[in-house]
């Protein structure tokens, strides 16, 4: 296929085509054995028509950022701020290369890339170009919606050689489905510092996917949180294509009353001597469910791999649940790679050692949820984001009946 | 009126039986040795008293200041002034230091009626009370008991007491696993908190604690019952003949 070929509408006629023939996932699927769509599929919420006005617009971060804002899953150019220097916009279907590589995924058997690409209205592209070290971070903001619609955003966000670039996804909508769809290219070390707060309406279900690949001595900082919604699923697939790349995953997902939260990601180490690192941390009370399936692919060749996983899941609640499914495919024989995965309760000695000080069960309970949480908090290298980040896990928790 | 008054607590843990009447008054100002064999109930006396999760009481009262303890939770005991210094103090991973020291005392002072200490104010104090008990900076910043040694453990018992001001204090096993020098610290800890306001329960095994820490009544405690009290001189001839004879005696009469 030659490069002429490529344009939005073609790209979005293969993903229509695709979809069609694959449709939701099967109940048997293995890659959604956790999590079922069925109610989606039925409901089925389409692309809202008219998308204008007013939107609310969260709390960002202290100081200087860029908000760029989506509602219904368009860009609203209109509410978005001027953006830095170094960084272009432009509209998906003037990429090809996006467009390309957006295709490319869409290809492999996979919900998101062709649900999204099919249904999408537009979507952006965005640039940093080499060497740049983009002044303030880019917020995507995500907001507006209805119970009865669907909202679809395709983004591409090319970090170029030697660049650094900070950007935050706020995901807070009222939608009946968000599905965002986001690739991320790191190229040749170029650094990326990334939050994702997911924190949609009680009725809305989310199925984000993100798709990263890093360059030779790319260096990537990740934290999602998983908060809102009723059923959601952050999926990121990574591909590390160049030599002593540096990839740090986490996420940390808060469940209540008959929440939903799947974390999965797929981390392939294509080439020697890179490193991934994944910590994971879900706390669950009254019925929630939390899933995190996390696999790690190291390549024949791609000797010197040091990858980790740590998965764990604290219940509040007898009718919480949690599920891991940490998959190691490795293919190399000189690696250093581990994966864990524990599910408990708050443990009664931490409790009577606090209680006996004076401190009283809630304030107790919030100490030791805080500190569970506190490692995977840690490796948020980007201090506004961390900032950011934070009060929505103390705000989280309420004080429990004795 | 009696600071403490344990009046003939029977208690329980699932379906065995470990207290089996126990009566013991214990007056501000004074200091009382519980002394026993492994497996008498010391322990478990402790964690009754302060209000742990999992133990029966079937029979008896536990009253503090006249007002019966039974019905409150550990943090309401401790807010009432009840301490329980651990044997094992538990290592709590993730939770810091200074957090945890700052919220056990405002919880009592907010209790008290007393306005919450400000950080600045509440550092300078852990601090002087730390250097006294040879507390170094660096485990005052880390997360709580993580990393401390054995004495170090126990040393930030007494710190915890110190900052809280206790009525009662309960010292559970305190000597264990320190050394010569942790055990005179540690003791010239207790002591300079000593005083006429204050009731101290040292639960202890061994004598040894007891020529730092010199209490006014000894009483031995053999299979959930005290068989024997007396003063101080009851902990040497435990040191000299061991506790076989006391509980021989005991079954005898």
């Amino acid at each position: 296929m030659s490069p002429d070929t490529i344009t939005l509408s073609s790209v979005q006629n293969r993903a229509q085509e695709r979809f069609a023939e694959t449709g939701w996932p099967a109940k048997k699927s293995e890659a959604w054995k956790y999590t079922s769509l069925d109610a989606l599929a039925s409901a089925s919420p389409q692309p809202a028509n008219d998308i204008s006005g007013a939107v609310a617009m969260p709390a960002g971060i202290a100081g200087e950022q860029c908000r760029l804002v989506f509602q219904g899953g368009l860009f609203r150019d209109d509410l978005s701020d001027a953006l830095p220097a170094g960084v272009q916009l432009v509209m998906l279907g003037e990429d090809e290369r996006a467009l390309a590589a957006i295709d490319e995924i869409g290809a492999s058997d996979n919900l998101v890339p062709r649900l999204t690409v099919a249904k999408m209205t537009a979507g952006i592209s965005l640039r940093v170009a080499q060497g740049i070290v983009v002044d303030r971070p880019i917020m995507l903001q995500f907001v507006g919606g209805a119970p009865a619609t669907a909202s679809h955003p395709v983004i591409y966000i090319d970090v170029g050689d030697a660049a650094h670039l900070a950007y935050a996804e706020h995901h807070e909508t009222d939608n009946g489905l968000s599905a965002p769809f986001i690739v991320v290219r790191v190229g040749a070390g170029a650094t990326l510092d990334h939050i994702k707060l997911q924190l949609e309406s009680a009725t809305t279900q989310h199925l984000g996917l993100t798709c990263l690949s890093l360059g030779e001595r790319a260096d990537v900082n990740s934290m999602s949180l998983s908060l809102g919604g009723a059923l959601s699923r952050l999926e990121t697939h990574v591909r590390l294509d160049g030599e002593y790349g540096e990839l740090g995953l986490s996420s940390i997902y808060l469940g209540k009353n008959n929440q939903h939260h799947d974390m999965t990601t797929r981390v392939a180490h294509e080439v020697a001597n890179c490193n991934s690192r994944q910590i994971i941390r879900g706390v669950l009370d009254d019925k929630a469910r939390g899933v995190f399936q996390g696999q790690v692919r190291v390549a024949p060749h791609a000797q010197k791999t040091d990858g980790q996983q740590m998965s764990r899941a604290l219940l509040l609640s007898r009718d919480a649940e949690a599920d891991a499914k940490p998959e190691l495919e490795i293919f190399a024989d000189d690696v250093v790679c581990s994966h864990g995965a524990t599910v408990g309760e708050l443990d009664e000695t931490h409790l009577f050692y606090l209680r006996s000080r004076g401190i009283d069960e809630a304030e107790a309970r919030a100490m030791l949820i805080d500190a569970f949480l506190i490692e995977a908090v840690a490796e948020i290298r980007h201090q506004g984001f961390a900032d950011l980040f934070s009060p929505f896990l103390s705000g989280w928790q309420v004080p429990r009946k004795g | 009126m009696a600071l403490l008054e344990i009046k003939n607590l029977h208690a329980r843990i699932g379906d065995t039986d470990i207290l089996h009447g126990i009566n013991l008054t214990i007056n501000r100002g004074e200091v009382h040795a519980i002394m026993g064999p492994n497996g008498s109930g010391k322990s478990t006396l402790s964690y009754v008293l302060s209000g742990r999760n999992g133990y029966e009481i079937t029979e008896g009262d536990i009253l503090l200041d006249g007002e019966s303890l039974l019905e409150m939770e550990a943090d309401e005991r401790a807010r009432a002034g009840m301490f329980l210094a651990f044997q094992y103090p538990v290592e709590l991973p993730g939770v810091g230091g200074m957090a945890f020291l700052r919220a056990a005392v405002n919880a009592r002072l907010r209790e008290q009626g007393e306005d919450e200490v400000d950080q600045l104010g509440f550092v300078k104090l852990v601090r002087a009370k730390a250097t006294e008990l040879g507390i170094k900076d660096d485990m005052l910043k880390r997360a709580v008991n993580v990393g401390f040694s054995g004495g170090e453990k126990k040393r930030y018992e007494i710190l915890q007491m110190a900052l809280l001001n206790p009525s009662i204090a309960i010292l559970d096993e305190t000597d264990s696993g320190l050394d010569v020098d942790a055990l005179k610290i540690v003791s010239e800890g207790v002591n300079s908190q000593r005083g006429p306001e204050i009731g101290m329960v040292v639960i202890t095994h061994y004598q040894r604690l007891l020529s730092h820490i010199v209490p006014d009544f000894v009483h031995i405690l053999s299979a959930g019952k005290i068989i024997k009290t007396g003063d101080k001189s009851l902990a040497l001839d435990v040191e000299e003949n061991g506790y076989t004879d006391l509980m021989e005696n005991a079954n005898v009469a």
